[in-house]
């Protein structure tokens, strides 16, 4: 079975074509700037030279139909026929308190995504584009949708809810939802399966850093906690994002500064974090190049970086009474070994004993970076979360077939 | 829906339009009388990007990518391809009936024409053209990229399917406000303000108040964010002057009669935040100094 994953922006849509019973990827790609007249679509297929084509691309319906074209393409393509993508599974932001986990869609789904827009209102409007889009090219084929915040929803409403006036809660849904949850949910099951013991016997942290960055504290392999709350701005510190805040600065910075709403969320959301601290960037290879370098602003937002996390880590050990594993993982957890030393460092109190040598040694797949005999397991997990999509999309469009034959026999 | 929007002047208002559409996502044609004036045009724009910047409200990326959209051309025959044109030229129905002829013969018939016109009559520039059913008011508040409503200005003639075209473009590509005024003579917006303003001229000359205990009343009692004769100042005066003339003439009811004072400001050349002075002073900024 091929099933087809898509990651759809409000100006931009990503897609992987992955054969399930080897679970290779075929193909995959981006379409950017779409609404404008000089849209790029590139194509990648592995062992062939990457493809880019630009031409006029004004909405999702007509990207989706570049995209199939591409993937039936003459001497580009992988498939001899659209007809052989068997399921697409598209990956959403926001599932609110509706979703606990990825489901097929139908118009119920459809309605319910729409009434979450409130809650992500960059993100979900442009799902449903890409989900109307592919409904469009491929009308018989069944959508599934895998939601970030899904994997959260087994959060006790201790760590959920804001100790703020619960009719905030009840009248507009104000709570902590948490996202990466695809991420989370698979790179504990990739840490239980190379320890070789049973999630469900597992306490686990797990550090998803990347450009937005999260912690979960992972308990017998449901979420329990995590640092992003209603929107991915709380919790650790970012590439641009603040992290935890004293909400008092909002309204005092607003009436010192004169801001309005949108200039103060846009301080938040894309001026803060390592690039404000820094001053220099919001990469992190660059900032710690010009700590090396000598450069004190860039040391201090490194120093505060990794401090947050470890901070975190030590939050969730105390909530779930131990740690077994601790997990990095995204662009930055997976690459940054200096970050990981930092952040180990200060950790030896819980038992975990990093070996210096296997953080710094790079090299693909799970890897354990702890030393022999620490009581705390330190690994690095490469995410994936695409192939999570797959997976689910894959396991509910074949259950669904299954259900439709027994109905038929 | 439009995504190809001309704009023609490029003054405070043109400037202000011209950037609030790119940072929607649109491709804007931006023409002015002189390169000269494109040129500053530009500039302006700019400089207002690196001042959002400066308030954390966009990124050096996102100033780059609306700047990419915003396109200057040297004549109005370039404006031919656009969707929408929005004329934002100097308040003077000669000059703006002028402009429409010309628009009028250049643009597709489908085109719609709009006007940003605050005080002159649309059915009046509609009759200039041989589309008045596709002529139509968008009276912008100025900053145009911070205030999020648009009085949508019906003439006689206008269609309906104009005014819905227009509306739904206002609504969910610029994610304003949009208000249906029938043609009158400064519509909703500009009526009260300029009513507002001229009487708190009017306090001013009688000695009931200082312009500062004028403003601070009105701020903190009625919540507005600047004083009316702060407002009056970021307006320019020589505009709340133009805008009240024609509304007495219009209307003749001595209640729009220009304050005197205002008139002597105007004639010494004290136009507010623009010119440094008005009824308080002001930097290169725009920023109150005192």
């Amino acid at each position: 079975m091929n099933v087809l994953v898509i990651n759809a922006g409000s100006s931009s849509l990503k897609y992987q074509l992955y054969e399930m019973t080897s679970e290779k990827v075929l193909a995959k790609g981006r379409v950017e700037r779409i609404g404008m007249e000089s849209s790029i679509l590139t194509h990648e297929v592995e062992g062939q030279p990457e493809v880019r084509e630009v031409s006029e691309i004004l909405e999702h319906t007509s990207a989706v139909r570049k995209v199939l074209d591409m993937l039936t393409h003459r001497d580009f393509g992988v498939l001899r026929d659209a007809a052989d993508i068997q399921a697409v599974g598209h990956r959403i932001v926001h599932g609110g308190e509706s979703f606990r986990e990825s489901v097929l869609i139908d118009a119920d789904v459809k309605r319910e995504i729409r009434r979450l827009f409130d809650l992500a209102p960059l993100h979900n409007p442009a799902h449903m584009m890409g989900i109307a889009a592919v409904e469009a090219n491929l009308p018989d084929v069944p959508q599934a949708v895998v939601f970030d915040t899904a994997f959260h929803q087994t959060m006790p409403p201790t760590s959920y809810l804001y100790a703020i006036p619960t009719v905030l809660y009840r009248k507009h849904k104000i709570r902590r939802y948490g996202f990466h949850g695809t991420s989370h949910d698979y790179v504990s099951q990739q840490a239980a399966a190379f320890l070789g013991r049973p999630l469900e016997e597992l306490k686990i942290v797990s550090c998803h850093i990347g450009n937005g960055a999260s912690c979960t504290a992972i308990l017998h392999g449901k979420s329990y906690d995590t640092s992003m709350g209603m929107t991915p701005l709380e919790g650790l510190m970012m590439g641009t994002r603040s992290g935890d805040l004293d909400p008092a600065v909002v309204p005092y910075a607003m009436t010192k500064e004169d801001l309005t709403l949108n200039e103060v969320n846009s301080m938040l959301n894309k001026h803060s974090g390592l690039l404000a601290v820094s001053g220099i960037s919001s990469d992190m290879r660059e900032v710690v190049q010009a700590m090396e370098e000598g450069n004190e602003s860039a040391k201090l937002a490194f120093d505060m970086y990794a401090y947050r996390i470890r901070k975190y880590v030590g939050a969730y050990a105390a909530a779930m009474n131990g740690i077994d594993a601790l997990l990095f993982t995204a662009g930055v957890g997976e690459n940054s070994a200096p970050l990981r030393r930092r952040v180990c460092e200060g950790l030896t109190f819980l038992g975990l004993e990093l070996d210096a040598a296997r953080n710094e040694a790079s090299g693909g797949g799970t890897r354990r970076i702890s030393a022999d005999g620490s009581r705390v397991e330190a690994l690095v997990v490469p995410t994936n979360e695409e192939l999570l999509i797959a997976r689910d999309t894959y396991r509910l469009a074949r259950g669904a077939a299954a259900r439709q034959a027994d109905g038929q026999a | 829906m439009f995504r190809k929007i001309g704009v023609v002047g490029a003054g405070t208002m043109g400037q202000g339009i011209a950037e609030m559409l790119a940072a929607k996502g649109l491709d804007v044609h931006l023409t002015e009388k002189t390169p000269e004036r494109l040129k500053t045009a530009q500039e302006a724009i700019e400089f207002s990007l690196e001042r959002q910047i400066e308030r954390w409200a966009i990124t050096q990326a996102e100033k780059k990518v609306i700047l990419s959209r915003i396109h200057p051309e040297p004549s109005l025959e370039l404006l031919a391809p656009c969707d929408l044109v929005i004329e934002t030229i100097s308040e003077d129905l000669d000059g703006k009936l002028a402009v429409f002829r010309q628009l009028d013969a250049i643009l597709p018939e489908k085109t719609i024409l709009a006007s940003n016109t605050s005080t002159l009559s649309l059915t009046e520039l509609a009759g200039a053209t041989r589309r008045p059913e596709r002529v139509i008011g968008m009276h912008f508040v100025y900053p145009a990229v911070r205030i999020d409503v648009v009085e949508i200005i019906r003439g006689l003639q206008t269609s309906e399917e104009t005014f819905r075209q227009t509306k739904d473009f206002i609504e969910r590509v610029l994610e304003k406000k949009g208000v249906m005024v029938y043609e009158s003579p400064g519509f909703v917006t500009t009526r009260l303000v300029c009513l507002l303003i001229n009487e708190a001229l009017h306090l001013l000359e009688e000695g009931v108040a200082s312009a500062e205990d004028i403003d601070t009343s009105m701020r903190i009692g009625y919540q507005f964010q600047h004083g009316p004769l702060e407002m009056a100042d970021r307006f320019g005066l020589d505009a709340v002057l133009a805008a009240l003339e024609r509304m007495f003439r219009e209307y003749g009811e001595l209640k729009y009669r220009p304050s005197i004072l205002l008139k002597k400001k105007v004639r010494a050349g004290q136009l507010g935040a623009k010119t440094g002075v008005g009824f308080f002073s002001y930097d290169k900024d725009g920023d109150r100094v005192s």
